[in-house]
C-alpha cells in the first residue's frame, strides 16, 4: 500500500507524527482560535491588553446579545440572504446553458468564447472596482440589491461555464445523439437528459457558489453603503463604534456571519468536496 | 420497411478524407453488416445515414425519398449504439417509452407500445430498474428495445456487441438474428469483428480506406474475394499469402515456383498471366492438407503450435521466410521446430496480380 499507513512507520515517525499534527492544527487554526477567543472575552480585558492570554471572565451571552442590540445584524444577515440566494439561481442557471450549448454544440467559435468566459477569472477583479462602480452609478444600480445580485452573476458565470462545461463533456455524448435519433427537440433533451445527470455539478456548484459570494466583502463596500442593502459582512463595520473599536463585539459578529456558510459546508459536505474536484476530471 | 440507396456518398473533415464516394443499393428487409478495420469509415457511414454526420456531397435515400438533408429524427430511423446510450435516471419503462413520450404520442400507446417492445426482448421484470442494476446483455436489449417502439423503416447498429463478453456476444447474435426475422426491418450493422459479420449477415459491405472494397453475401466473400484485401480480412485466421513466379502458362494453366522450388499448377479461366510475371497465392489455413513427404511437397518449420482438442493450429516459416498457418487435424502431433510437409490443393487456391487485385479464385462451391 503506498503511502505507508503510520501505524506501521517507524516508532520515531510515529513520534514525530503524534507532536507535529497537533501542533500544525493548532498553528493552522490559531486565527479562528483567537476570533472565538475575543468574542467571549470582556471588554475590560482587550482594554488592558490581555488580547491573547487567558480570558479574565467568559461573557458569551453578554457579548452575543450585545451583537444583535448594538446593531441590525438581523437586517443585514436577510441582505446576505437576499444578494447570495438570487446570485447561485442566476449564476448557476446561467452556466447551465452555457455550459450546455458550449460542451454540446459545434459552432465556429466555440473555443474561442469558451476562453473568453475562461479568460474572465484571470483578470483581477480590484483593477475592476472603479469601472464597475461608475457602471453600476450610471445604471442607477448603485445601492441596491438587484446591482449586487447582477454584478455577482455576471463575475461567477465565467468560473461556473467552466465548470459546467467540463461536467457535460464528461457526460457520454452518445446519450445526446440517440435522444436526437428519438426525434427529441434540443429543448428537452437538455432539460430531460442532461440537467437530471448535471444534479451532482448542480448542487456542488451552488454550495461553492454560496459560500464566495456570502463572504463577498470586496463588492459589498464598493457598490453599496447605504444599511439598506449592505450585507452582514460589510454591515458588521457598524459596530465599530464611535470612539473605541469595540473588537469582542466585531468577534461574535464574525462568528455569527460565518455561521451560515459553515452550516451549508457541513449540511453539503459531500457536494462540496466533490465540487472542488469535479471540473477537473471527469464526473 | 424501406430501401436505402446511398449514391456517390462522400464525408470530409477538413482534409481528412473520411468517406470518399461510396454507392450502394440495401435491399427492403434486408440485414446489412458492414465490416472493416477501425478507422475504415464504418461507424462514420452508418452515422451519416443517422443523420448524426452531415454528408460532405452525395444523396441518400431512405423508401425513395431524398434524406441527405433531412433532420435525423424525420429519417424514420432508429440507432442502437455501442455505449448502448441508456439514461441513467430512467428506469427500463422511461427509457423505452422517452422518444415517444417527448414526440408527443398518446399515454395509451406508449403503454402498448413499450410492453410489446419488452415482451418481445423478455424484459418484462426488469421494466422498473435503472441501467446500471442491470447487465451488459440486459442494457442491450434495453437499448434495443428503444429502438423497435419506434417502428423504424431501418434499424442502425453501431458495434452494439462489443462491449460483452464472448459467451453473451454469441447469444445476442443469435437474439438479434432473431429480431431480423421476426421484424422483417432493414438492418444495417456496423462491426469490425468479421465471424459477427458472418453469422448474421445477408450482404456484407467491406469498407478500407473509405471506399467499398466488396459487397456481397458472406460466403460469396468467402470463396470469391476480389482482391487481397477482402481475401485477407474476412475468414478467421486469416488466409495465408505465399509469393509466387510463374514458371510456365499453358492455355487454362498455370505452373507457379513457389517458396523452396516446388511448383504447382493450377487451372484457371480468363487470361492467363505471363511467364515469369509475380503473383501473389492465397488459400485459406483451413484447405492446407499436411501430408507426409510424398504427399506434401511444400515445405515448412513449425514455429509454434496450438493444441485446441478439436483442432491443431500451426504457425509455420516457408522456405523463403514468409509465414504460413495450417489448420490440422486435432490429432497431429508435430511440435515447435519440426518440418511439415504441406499439400496446397490447386482448386482451393487464390491468384492475386502485383496489384492485389483477383485474377482467380479457388471456389471450392463450384
Amino acid at each position: 500500500m503506498f503511502p505507508t499507513p503510520i501505524a506501521r512507520a517507524k516508532p520515531w515517525i510515529r513520534q514525530v507524527y503524534k507532536w507535529l499534527l497537533p501542533l500544525a492544527l493548532i498553528v493552522w487554526l490559531l486565527p479562528l482560535i483567537g476570533i472565538a477567543v475575543t468574542s467571549i472575552r470582556p471588554s475590560s480585558d482587550l482594554a488592558s491588553g490581555n488580547y491573547f492570554g487567558w480570558p479574565s471572565g467568559f461573557d458569551f451571552v453578554k457579548n452575543y446579545s450585545a451583537v444583535f442590540e448594538n446593531s441590525n445584524i438581523g437586517w443585514y444577515i436577510l441582505n446576505s440572504f437576499k444578494v447570495t440566494i438570487p446570485t447561485v439561481i442566476g449564476a448557476v442557471g446561467l452556466s447551465c446553458l452555457t455550459g450546455f450549448a458550449l460542451a454540446v454544440y459545434k459552432f465556429k467559435s466555440n473555443l474561442l468564447v469558451f476562453f473568453m468566459f475562461v479568460a474572465g477569472n484571470f483578470v483581477p477583479f480590484q483593477i475592476l472596482a472603479i469601472p464597475v462602480r461608475d457602471l453600476t452609478q450610471s445604471l442607477g444600480m448603485y445601492n441596491t440589491t438587484m446591482g449586487l445580485v447582477m454584478f455577482h452573476i455576471a463575475f461567477q458565470t465565467g468560473f461556473c461555464t467552466l465548470f459546467m462545461r467540463n461536467f457535460i463533456k464528461g457526460l457520454p455524448f452518445a446519450l445526446i445523439e440517440s435522444a436526437r435519433v428519438e426525434g427529441v427537440n434540443e429543448w428537452k433533451i437538455f432539460w430531460h437528459i442532461v440537467m437530471p445527470l448535471m444534479r451532482p455539478a448542480i448542487a456542488a456548484l451552488s454550495v461553492l457558489i454560496f459560500t464566495f459570494i456570502w463572504n463577498d466583502y470586496f463588492w459589498a463596500t464598493i457598490m453599496a453603503n447605504s444599511a439598506d442593502v449592505r450585507p452582514v459582512t460589510a454591515g458588521m463595520s457598524e459596530l465599530k463604534g464611535q470612539w473605541k473599536v469595540a473588537w469582542e463585539l466585531i468577534s461574535a459578529a464574525s462568528i455569527i456571519a460565518a455561521l451560515p456558510p459553515v452550516a451549508m459546508f457541513f449540511l453539503m459536505q459531500k457536494h462540496f468536496i466533490a465540487g472542488l474536484t469535479l471540473g477537473a476530471t471527469k464526473g | 420497411m424501406a430501401a436505402v440507396t446511398l449514391k456517390n456518398a462522400r464525408k470530409s473533415f477538413g482534409d481528412a478524407h473520411i468517406i470518399k464516394g461510396i454507392d450502394l443499393e440495401i435491399a427492403d428487409g434486408e440485414f446489412t453488416v458492414f465490416v472493416g478495420p477501425s478507422g475504415c469509415g464504418k461507424s462514420t457511414l452508418l452515422r451519416m445515414i443517422a443523420g448524426l454526420e452531415e454528408f460532405t456531397s452525395g444523396s441518400l435515400q431512405i423508401g425513395g425519398a431524398e434524406m441527405a438533408d433531412v433532420e435525423s429524427a424525420d429519417r424514420g430511423v432508429a440507432m442502437v449504439f455501442q455505449s448502448y446510450a441508456l439514461y441513467p435516471h430512467m428506469t427500463v419503462r422511461d427509457n423505452i417509452g422517452f422518444g415517444l413520450k417527448m414526440t408527443g404520442h398518446a399515454k395509451q400507446d406508449i403503454e402498448t407500445r413499450t410492453k410489446a417492445a419488452a415482451d418481445m426482448l423478455q424484459l418484462g421484470p426488469m421494466m422498473d430498474r435503472k441501467p446500471s442494476q442491470l447487465s451488459g446483455g440486459q442494457r442491450q436489449r434495453v437499448a434495443i428495445g428503444r429502438a423497435i417502439v419506434r417502428n423504424p423503416k431501418v434499424f442502425l447498429f453501431d458495434e452494439p456487441l462489443s462491449n460483452l463478453d464472448a459467451a453473451l456476444r454469441v447469444q445476442m447474435r443469435i437474439e438479434i438474428g432473431k429480431l431480423h426475422t421476426d421484424l422483417k426491418t432493414t438492418m444495417i450493422y456496423v462491426t469490425h469483428d468479421q465471424v459477427e459479420a458472418m453469422t448474421m449477415a445477408d450482404k456484407i459491405v467491406v469498407l478500407h480506406g473509405g471506399i467499398i472494397e466488396q459487397v456481397g453475401s458472406p460466403l460469396e466473400l468467402y470463396h470469391r474475394p476480389n482482391n487481397l484485401f477482402v481475401a485477407g480480412f474476412i475468414g478467421s485466421p486469416m488466409m495465408n499469402f505465399i509469393a509466387a513466379r510463374v514458371a510456365a502458362s499453358k492455355a487454362k494453366s498455370v505452373t507457379l515456383e513457389l517458396p523452396g522450388g516446388t511448383k504447382t499448377t493450377i487451372t484457371l479461366q480468363g487470361k492467363i498471366p505471363a511467364v515469369g510475371s509475380k503473383l501473389t497465392l492465397g488459400v485459406r489455413p483451413e484447405h492446407v492438407e499436411p501430408g507426409s513427404k510424398a504427399t506434401g511437397r511444400v515445405k515448412c518449420v513449425v514455429r509454434a503450435a496450438e493444441y485446441l482438442g478439436s483442432e491443431t493450429m500451426f504457425y509455420a516459416t516457408l522456405a523463403d521466410g514468409s509465414d504460413i498457418a495450417v489448420k490440422a487435424g486435432g490429432l497431429a502431433s508435430e511440435k515447435a521446430g519440426d518440418t511439415l510437409h504441406l499439400h496446397l490443393p490447386p482448386q482451393a487456391c487464390h491468384l492475386f496480380n502485383e496489384q492485389g487485385i483477383t485474377i482467380h479464385n479457388g471456389d471450392l462451391t463450384r
